[in-house]
């Protein structure tokens, strides 16, 4: 009786839904999550649905397929304009323009019970065997040998800055996180929050470019600010965003008022992601400019007027913190983004191999998590 | 047995109980807050004995102190969630021997000891009185106390802090010579290794490094650089930023 | 007699500050956005359901028992932390001699709290969130004290009861001005929230929330809630007169107070950035904590020189 109240005040909630973009449906995916009867959940965790919004590569499948199995029940996935992987029985797919009614009626459908959750797409094994063997059931030999749980144990190393030993944590971050842009993958030695180094694993896919320069801004700020917080800044700016592109015009004002008062520049740190000579705040600022009507026209990128030579990203994520580091990686447009992300391509798939033959963690939405029906990636080697 | 007595006998318990439990845990973290928690236990029973300020202010910086604690431990020590089915104790016999002594000495001392009864007025401002005592008779005892915590967290700071005596701490400042452009006085700095303190329980076969050195070729990369004594460009946090430079790969340590 | 009434009282007051506060949580952002205020009321109620119907999710060998102690120990701190506010003239739930110390022991197991939240996930984003709030909250704790302390001196006793009742003559709002904004900064930090929401955070994708949903989830939000209530309660009490006030009944002016403060709160959480916390901490230790210092001088002084 109260379940069944539960449920039906359940299915008239917003659809959490989880976006796995792919190439060249970033404004789409950002404008999608407009509607109200959606919203977007950050973590896969919190989502019900998830939803793969354009065509990703080969190898995405198999953290689509890690995603996927993160999900809780009652789940469900959705294919925007994208290839379904083989490993997926019957794919929802949707190729119109518009997929709200049907993520809506998937949603009602799972709460109802009418539709089942989809299974897991990923073998139920422990990831090594290793109880039983060693000393202490460690699986190895003396006191710190083996790797329970296949994890290997918790070791320090020297920090970059000053030598201090202090706890390394390397995982692979990506490809679908939604603070970092969609398809980077990236290998990261963290100590503590402070990235060590990271290493690119796989580049960003190319998304659509809007020719206005101030629809271009608008966008680029709504996936920048939500990084310092301000949610709502940002729903306003993705809505001035479709206004304008679709042809009607609507004031600034407001939007530069709120973001002066916000202090969102002053809390941007100085000279962090310096690309010839500019930083994050530079590229933020040049942003904010292009809202201002009063100067029309004077929108130019020069980062992508001259060619960037021996500047990666790897290299300006080094050392910086992780809320700087997103920052940092947020700054850039597409283009910008892979210029910076070049793939040396046998060097990307063979760490691709090591590093997940080596650490059983992997991080495309978050954590190491996986369900209490332990997963492993029923992947080469052991 | 009123309830004061059993309330005593419950914080009591709960203080042993959890107290043995930091031991007998495999998780850092979890043996902190098993140790926060016996101290809580004691504030209570402080509370009880009509020191209000003093037992919440226990709980109070106990808190804080475990919380820096179990950060430490996941800083600076290896398997600190215990997952890792090792030994985490040392001289362990030697140890309980050392407790079980001391806990018989302690309550031959209490038992044996004849204590007053001198129960404190209920109307009494104990707080009060703490204040003026704190600012009257003992307030040598207090200021000294609070000036040499003050001298240890400038030390601290100092310590720690990028901008050494002659320069960069972290390029390993060395102070100017004693004529024009001379050699430069003081102690040569040694190369530094940084493989020693890895392996604190250094004295368990050759097994170990090899094994962590296949399971850590990421964190290991400061073996590619060689010669190169562990250290690596240094690099600015925010405190600098007035000399912010680029850090590019190619700066090396002089 | 009165200490039963106050305890009868408190779950009311928690749990309608609850509720304004979810409200007010759809509300503000939907007004900040240019949309529209609908389903801000039904809203709050949808979404939990929705919280309540899903599963609970689980990682490999995470803390069991804190992680379900956790949300408990946030939503208890609350709770115990509400109880020292007075509701009317003599009518609070613990009439302690040393009410502010006890507001401050409950801040600093807020910090141990939210810290076993994101550590009990085996999770790195979470064990980010929460190290990074430790980093973050332990100086802002001191902050609070220093400034509890300039509003404690007035009223030469550390019982709020004695602070309200010492505010007849003048509000501590009008004694120390900045300490009220620090000590809605402290709120801020204490309930996750907006600028000083280091522990939950985008960046990190939910930080110590990314790894769980369901019912664990509900209960961290309501615990954040119930602490975003006792803080606007304390605020109300030690600045702003709590229960004192010309022409309705005391506890009238207290909820009113107290609503007010909350509006500030969620207002501020959603119109400012967020610092990374790097700066953040600079701009604490360098700036706020000798503001606060700065502060408990001038109280200190102004009592002296005319007390």
């Amino acid at each position: 009786m109260a379940i069944a109240l539960l449920r039906r005040l359940a299915g008239a909630a917003p659809v959490p839904v989880f976006a796995a973009i792919g190439t060249g449906m970033r404004a789409a995916a950002d404008d999608l999550f407009l509607d109200r009867r959606l919203t977007r959940a950050n973590s896969i965790r919190h989502a019900r649905i998830l939803l793969v919004a354009g065509p990703v590569r080969e190898a995405d499948q198999d953290d689509i397929h890690r995603l996927h199995d993160q999900m809780l029940h009652p789940r469900a996935t959705l294919w925007w304009k994208a290839n379904a992987g083989p490993d997926f029985a019957e794919p929802t797919t949707w190729d119109e323009d518009d997929p709200v009614a049907a993520l809506e009626a998937i949603h009602r459908a799972l709460i109802d019970g009418t539709r089942d959750s989809e299974p897991d797409t990923l073998p139920n094994e422990p990831p090594n065997p290793w109880r039983g063997k060693g000393d202490y059931g460690q699986g190895g030999e003396g006191m710190m040998g083996g790797t329970p749980y296949g994890r290997p144990m918790a070791m320090t190393d020297d920090d970059l800055r000053d030598g201090l030993a202090l706890d390394a944590y390397t995982a692979p971050f990506g490809p679908f996180l939604p603070m970092l842009p969609p398809g980077l993958k990236l290998s990261v030695t963290l100590q503590g929050d402070v990235i060590q180094t990271a290493e690119l694993l796989r580049p960003p896919f190319p998304q659509a470019k809007s020719a206005d320069g101030t629809v271009h801004a608008l966008r680029a700020l709504a996936r920048f600010l939500p990084i310092l917080g301000l949610d709502a800044h940002a729903v306003r700016c993705l809505d001035a965003a479709r206004f304008l592109s679709a042809g009607t015009p609507i004031e600034l004002t407001k939007i530069r008022q709120l973001l002066r008062w916000s202090g969102a520049l002053a809390a941007i740190p100085p000279g962090i992601g310096v690309i010839e000579g500019a930083d994050v705040r530079i590229r933020v600022e040049r942003w904010l400019a292009a809202l201002d009507e009063s100067q029309p026209g004077t929108f130019e990128d020069s980062a992508t007027t001259s060619p960037l030579k021996s500047a990666r990203l790897v290299d300006l994520l080094r050392g910086r913190e992780w809320s700087e580091a997103i920052l940092i990686a947020n700054s850039f447009d597409t283009e910008t983004m892979i210029a910076l992300a070049p793939v040396e391509a046998e060097d990307a798939e063979a760490d691709d191999r090591d590093i997940e033959d080596e650490n059983r963690m992997d991080h495309e939405g978050h954590g190491a998590g996986h369900p209490p029906e332990a997963h492993a990636h029923g992947a080469p080697g052991a | 047995m009123g309830l004061i007595d059993l309330a005593f006998l419950a914080l009591s318990a709960i203080a042993i109980v959890s107290g043995w439990r930091v031991f007998a845990t495999d998780s850092m973290v979890r043996a902190s807050f098993l140790l926060l928690l016996s101290f809580t236990a004691v504030g209570l029973i402080i509370l009880m004995l009509a020191a209000p300020y003093i037992g919440i202010a226990t709980i109070f910086m106990m808190a804080v102190e475990m919380m820096v604690m179990a950060l430490f431990m996941v800083m600076f020590m290896m398997n600190p969630a215990g997952l890792n089915p090792m030994m985490m104790v040392h001289q362990n016999r030697f140890a309980i021997g050392a407790g079980v002594v001391a806990f018989l000495g302690l309550s031959a001392a209490v038992l044996t000891t004849d204590f007053p009864t001198d129960p404190v007025d209920p109307g009494r401002q104990v707080i009060r009185d703490l204040g003026l005592e704190m600012l009257g008779p003992s307030m040598l005892i207090f200021e000294t106390a609070g000036v040499t915590l003050l001298a240890a967290m400038v030390g601290a700071v100092v310590l720690s802090a990028r901008t050494g005596r002659f320069g960069p701490s972290d390029a390993g400042s060395r102070p100017p010579g004693l004529e024009v452009g001379g050699e430069p006085a003081g102690r040569r700095v040694e190369k530094a290794s940084g493989h020693g303190h890895h392996h604190m329980h250094g004295s368990h076969g050759g097994n170990e490094d090899v094994e962590h050195a296949e399971r850590h070729p990421d964190a290991d990369g400061h073996d590619a650089d060689g010669g190169e004594s562990g250290r690596r460009p240094p690099l600015r946090s925010d405190w600098s930023v007035g000399e912010r430079t680029m850090p590019l790969k190619t700066e090396a340590p002089s | 007699m009165t200490q039963v009434l106050a305890t009868l009282v408190l779950p009311l007051v928690l749990l309608g500050g609850i509720a304004l506060a979810a409200v007010l949580d759809r509300a503000v952002p939907a007004l900040v956005a240019g949309r529209s205020l609908k389903a801000s009321f039904v809203g709050p109620i949808t979404v939990a359901s929705s919280w309540a119907v899903a599963q609970t999710g689980g990682t490999e060998h995470p803390d069991k028992v804190n992680w379900i102690l956790a949300p408990i120990l946030y939503f208890t701190l609350a709770a115990i932390g509400l109880s020292v506010v007075p509701f009317a003239p003599g009518v609070v739930a613990a009439d302690l001699d040393s009410g502010i110390v006890l507001w401050g022991a409950c801040e600093s197991l807020t910090v141990v709290a939210v810290f076993l939240h994101g550590w009990s996930a085996n999770s790195p984003l979470p064990l980010i969130g929460a190290y990074r709030y430790v980093a973050i909250g332990l100086p802002a704790m001191l902050l609070s004290m220093f400034v509890l302390i300039a509003a404690a001196l007035p009223a030469q006793s550390l019982a709020v009861t004695d602070i309200v009742e010492a505010q007849r003559s003048v509000w501590n709002i009008v004694r120390q001005p900045a300490g009220f904004v620090l000590f809605l900064m402290l709120g801020l930090s204490l309930s996750l929230r907006g600028p000083f929401d280091y522990a939950d955070p985008y960046d990190l994708v939910g930080g110590t929330t990314a790894e769980i949903s369901g019912t664990a989830r509900l209960t961290w939000w309501l615990a954040r809630l119930a602490m975003l209530v006792s803080v606007s309660a304390m605020t109300a009490t030690v600045f702003l007169g709590g229960y004192l006030g010309p022409v309705l009944p005391g506890f009238v002016w207290l909820v009113l107070k107290t609503s007010l403060v909350l509006v500030v709160l969620v207002c501020a959480g959603e119109v400012f950035a967020r610092l990374p916390p790097d700066r953040m901490m600079n701009l604490i230790w360098l700036a706020l904590l000798p503001l606060s210092f700065l502060m408990l001088v001038a109280v200190g002084v102004e009592l002296l020189l005319w007390g």
